[in-house]
């Protein structure tokens, strides 16, 4: 039976991978991550049981460890029957799980707002936002979600009641990418010991999103980044243009077949350092393309906990480990 | 229309063509498009160079074009004057000889005008006739005011650069008895300044070249030293001077009172009138000072003669024509009707050969020049004249124009274009700052 069940998931899992750039739909979406766990980066302090291992040792139906009763232990949990067998009182460890809260943190800024035609940033955002909700609601996780354009924030507190991903869904769409504002604020009101992750392109205030990461992963969170690159942005038109930005309306640099190379040695250059700098911070972080499928990015979001890259049901894991 | 310098034209069409032609190299700004990552593209000026099927700019164009039109075509030197065909002349008449010689001056030049030639009029200044016609020339009256072939000469060259706007060939024509007076040391090189024709026509008869200068008019007796000074510096103007060395006589005065100049010079001491010095003494030097006839073309020359002279006699009071080496005077000139008289108390020794050295050849000769304000002259020779005023220039007759355009004054029109094209260069930097404040 559960070799079957592998199989299929196995297949599906292959399904989807070889799933090229064509749009997904959002049930096909939900469809693709159904199954995707995505589990904590480190054990959590939360006290609801759910799919995380927790930092606590309890009284879960599945044996962990005995240990020799103390004084003050819950008499109810000493095993008689190893009592009797041994005369000595020994109390039952088991390894507890618990829920983490996430919060979607989504960039709907003007520069995601491109291309101008089809919003392929911003709507490749959106999608994997909804995925990693998805993922992450399936885990029986509070999800939230803090979107930030030029008009404001707009927050929905985690949440673990059914249609949250819907609402979020909804949320996404009712938000038109606009304006330039900072994501660091958003990050402000994060208590720690919460999962965080980034949708943005980071070409705003990349190093205070960064720092600010670093002190929420410092205070027991986790923190994921998914930098959204348009496929327009690594292979600009060979045509001469006048390349404004669009936060920014007075920076404008005439990008032609001479200064072409430049400007793509510069961007990998800065995509580098920000992977580099990211994981220094021993934060995660995940470069989605535009063209590539948001379920595909949700498995390597997912995946960064157990460092494959790929997000798998918890029967493989245990298999990988 | 012609140009004087069409290369300068044609230099101007190339630039031209070359300004269109960097007119289809557009210099403009490539269309703006968003890009999020724009900040990775290098900061470099936001215009590129692109080539265009169409000029651009086409006002701006416009007024380059114009600019190298203007400036090229004032170089090229645009004539619009219609040229007659033919010879022109201009005629300088010399009438500075007084009524004597003015008949065969007017009798030549009245033969060699004709309708549409320029009028040179030389007295004691030179100036032009303007509308000149026959008439001009019989109005012209003679007179005695020394003039000069050299000024003429200048004037003549300035009429026939401006007949040469016109005419296919200009020749200057000089009609003139040719005084020696009036050729100096400058007219051959002004000659040379114009590089066509000048055909001299002597008006009366030249003199003759072969013969033998006549002696001075000299009354003296054989071996006289000053005679023998006199006859090796030349001749003499004829009818002008008489140098007396014996007593003068009342057919001297009356000579005298006619025009003529009597140059008294005892070879003693035995003279009417003269001052006998207390005592001899001897003087090493004399000069003659301010002798001369005074005019522009034959100046007042001073002569030293440097020797010992004993002297014995001074000279009755009058205007001081030469002086000792100490200042006292050595020779006087009294006017005598229309004619002078003069006094050399300078005795010289019939022995040595002091009278026949350079320098005081010189002197005699000075002492011996007809008074100051008459108006005798002589003749110049034709080899004299042929050799000042040759007939053809240095480049020859068929070169004058080629050789006299590049001497000549500009067309007014050309500083009129030359304005205009700053004019333009103005507005084009204007056009050029609105175009750039456009593309910015």
């Amino acid at each position: 039976m559960r070799e079957r069940r592998t199989a299929r998931e196995t297949e599906r899992h292959q399904r989807v991978d070889d799933e090229t750039s064509r749009p997904e739909s959002r049930s096909a979406l939900l469809d693709a991550v159904r199954g995707v766990k995505w589990p904590a980066l480190r054990p959590v302090a939360g006290a609801l049981p759910g799919a995380h291992h927790s930092r606590l040792r309890g009284a879960a139906p599945e044996l962990s460890e005995y240990r020799v009763y103390r004084q003050g232990d819950d008499p109810k949990r000493i095993d008689w029957r190893l009592l009797a067998r041994s005369d000595r009182a020994y109390i039952r460890l088991a390894e507890d799980r618990s829920t983490v809260s996430t919060v979607l943190i989504v960039d709907a800024t003007a520069s995601m707002a491109y291309p101008e035609g089809s919003l392929g940033k911003w709507r490749a955002a959106c999608d994997v936002a909804i995925g990693l909700a998805a993922v992450a609601h399936t885990s029986r996780d509070p999800v939230g979600l803090v979107v930030v354009n030029g008009d404001g924030m707009r927050q929905m507190p985690p949440r673990t009641r059914r249609g949250i991903v819907g609402e979020i869904a909804r949320a996404l769409d009712d938000v038109a990418p606009r304006g330039s504002r900072s994501l660091a604020p958003a990050m402000g009101g994060i208590r720690s010991r919460v999962r965080v992750a980034i949708v943005s392109d980071f070409l705003g205030d990349a190093d205070h999103v960064r720092r600010r990461a670093g002190e929420v992963a410092a205070a027991g969170g986790e923190v994921h980044a998914i930098h959204i690159v348009a496929d327009e942005e690594l292979d600009p038109p060979a045509r001469s243009i006048l390349a404004v930005d669009p936060e920014d309306a007075s920076l404008m640099r005439p990008l032609v077949a001479d200064s072409r190379a430049a400007y793509l040695e510069r961007f990998a250059a800065w995509r580098t350092e920000l992977s580099a700098s990211w994981r220094a911070e021993g934060l995660s972080y995940t470069l989605a393309r535009v063209s590539e499928p948001a379920s595909r990015v949700v498995r390597r979001v997912a995946g960064a906990a157990l460092g494959t890259g790929r997000a798998v049901a918890p029967d493989v894991r245990r298999e990988i480990r | 229309m012609s140009f004087a310098a069409p290369l300068f034209a044609w230099v101007g069409g190339g630039l031209a063509l070359g300004v269109v032609a960097l007119h289809l190299l557009a210099w403009r700004r490539p269309p703006a498009s968003p890009l999020p990552t724009a900040r990775f593209a290098p900061d470099a000026p936001v215009r590129t160079v692109s080539r265009a099927m169409r000029p651009v700019d086409l006002g701006l164009l416009a007024v380059r074009v114009l600019v190298i039109v203007l400036v090229s075509t004032a170089l090229a030197g645009p004539r619009f004057a219609s040229r007659v065909q033919g010879l022109g002349r201009v005629i300088v008449v010399d009438r500075s000889h007084g009524p004597e010689a003015w008949a065969p001056i007017d009798r030549v030049a009245r033969s060699v005008f004709r309708s549409g030639d320029a009028l040179v009029v030389v007295d004691s200044t030179v100036h032009k006739v303007r509308n000149p016609t026959v008439d001009s020339i019989v109005a012209t009256s003679p007179t005695t005011e020394s003039g000069g072939i050299s000024a003429a000469l200048v004037v003549g060259i300035r009429a026939a650069n401006e007949l040469q706007r016109v005419r296919d060939s200009v020749e200057i024509v000089v009609v003139s008895p040719f005084g020696s007076d009036a050729l100096d040391a400058a007219t051959a090189s002004i000659r040379r300044m114009w590089p066509g024709t000048v055909r001299t026509m002597r008006a009366g008869t030249p003199p003759n070249d072969t013969a033998r200068a006549r002696p001075p008019d000299i009354r003296a007796g054989s071996g006289d030293p000053v005679s023998a000074a006199l006859a090796l510096a030349g001749a003499a103007p004829r009818g002008a001077v008489r140098v007396v060395r014996d007593s003068t006589t009342a057919a001297d005065t009356a000579w005298a009172r006619n025009g003529g100049a009597v140059v008294v010079w005892p070879t003693s001491a035995a003279q009417r009138g003269w001052n006998v010095r207390a005592t001899a003494d001897t003087a090493f030097g004399v000069t003659v000072t301010s002798l001369g006839s005074g005019s522009s073309a034959s100046p007042a020359l001073s002569a030293t003669v440097v020797a010992p002279f004993v002297r014995r006699l001074a000279p009755p009071p009058g205007r001081v024509v030469a002086r000792w080496d100490d200042g006292e005077p050595a020779a006087t000139e009294i006017s005598l009707g229309a004619g002078c008289m003069r006094s050399v108390a300078v005795r010289v020794s019939a022995a040595g050969d002091l009278a026949l050295t350079p320098a005081f050849r010189r002197f005699a000769e000075q002492i011996a020049r007809p008074c100051v304000g008459s108006r005798g002259w002589a003749a110049a020779t034709d080899s004299v004249v042929s050799a000042v005023l040759p007939a053809t220039g240095a480049r020859g007759a068929a070169q004058t124009f080629s050789a006299v355009d590049t001497t000549r004054s500009h067309s007014p029109i050309a500083v009129w274009l030359l304005g205009a094209a700053m004019v333009a260069a103005l507005a084009e930097l204007l056009v050029r700052r609105g175009a750039a404040n456009a593309t910015a």
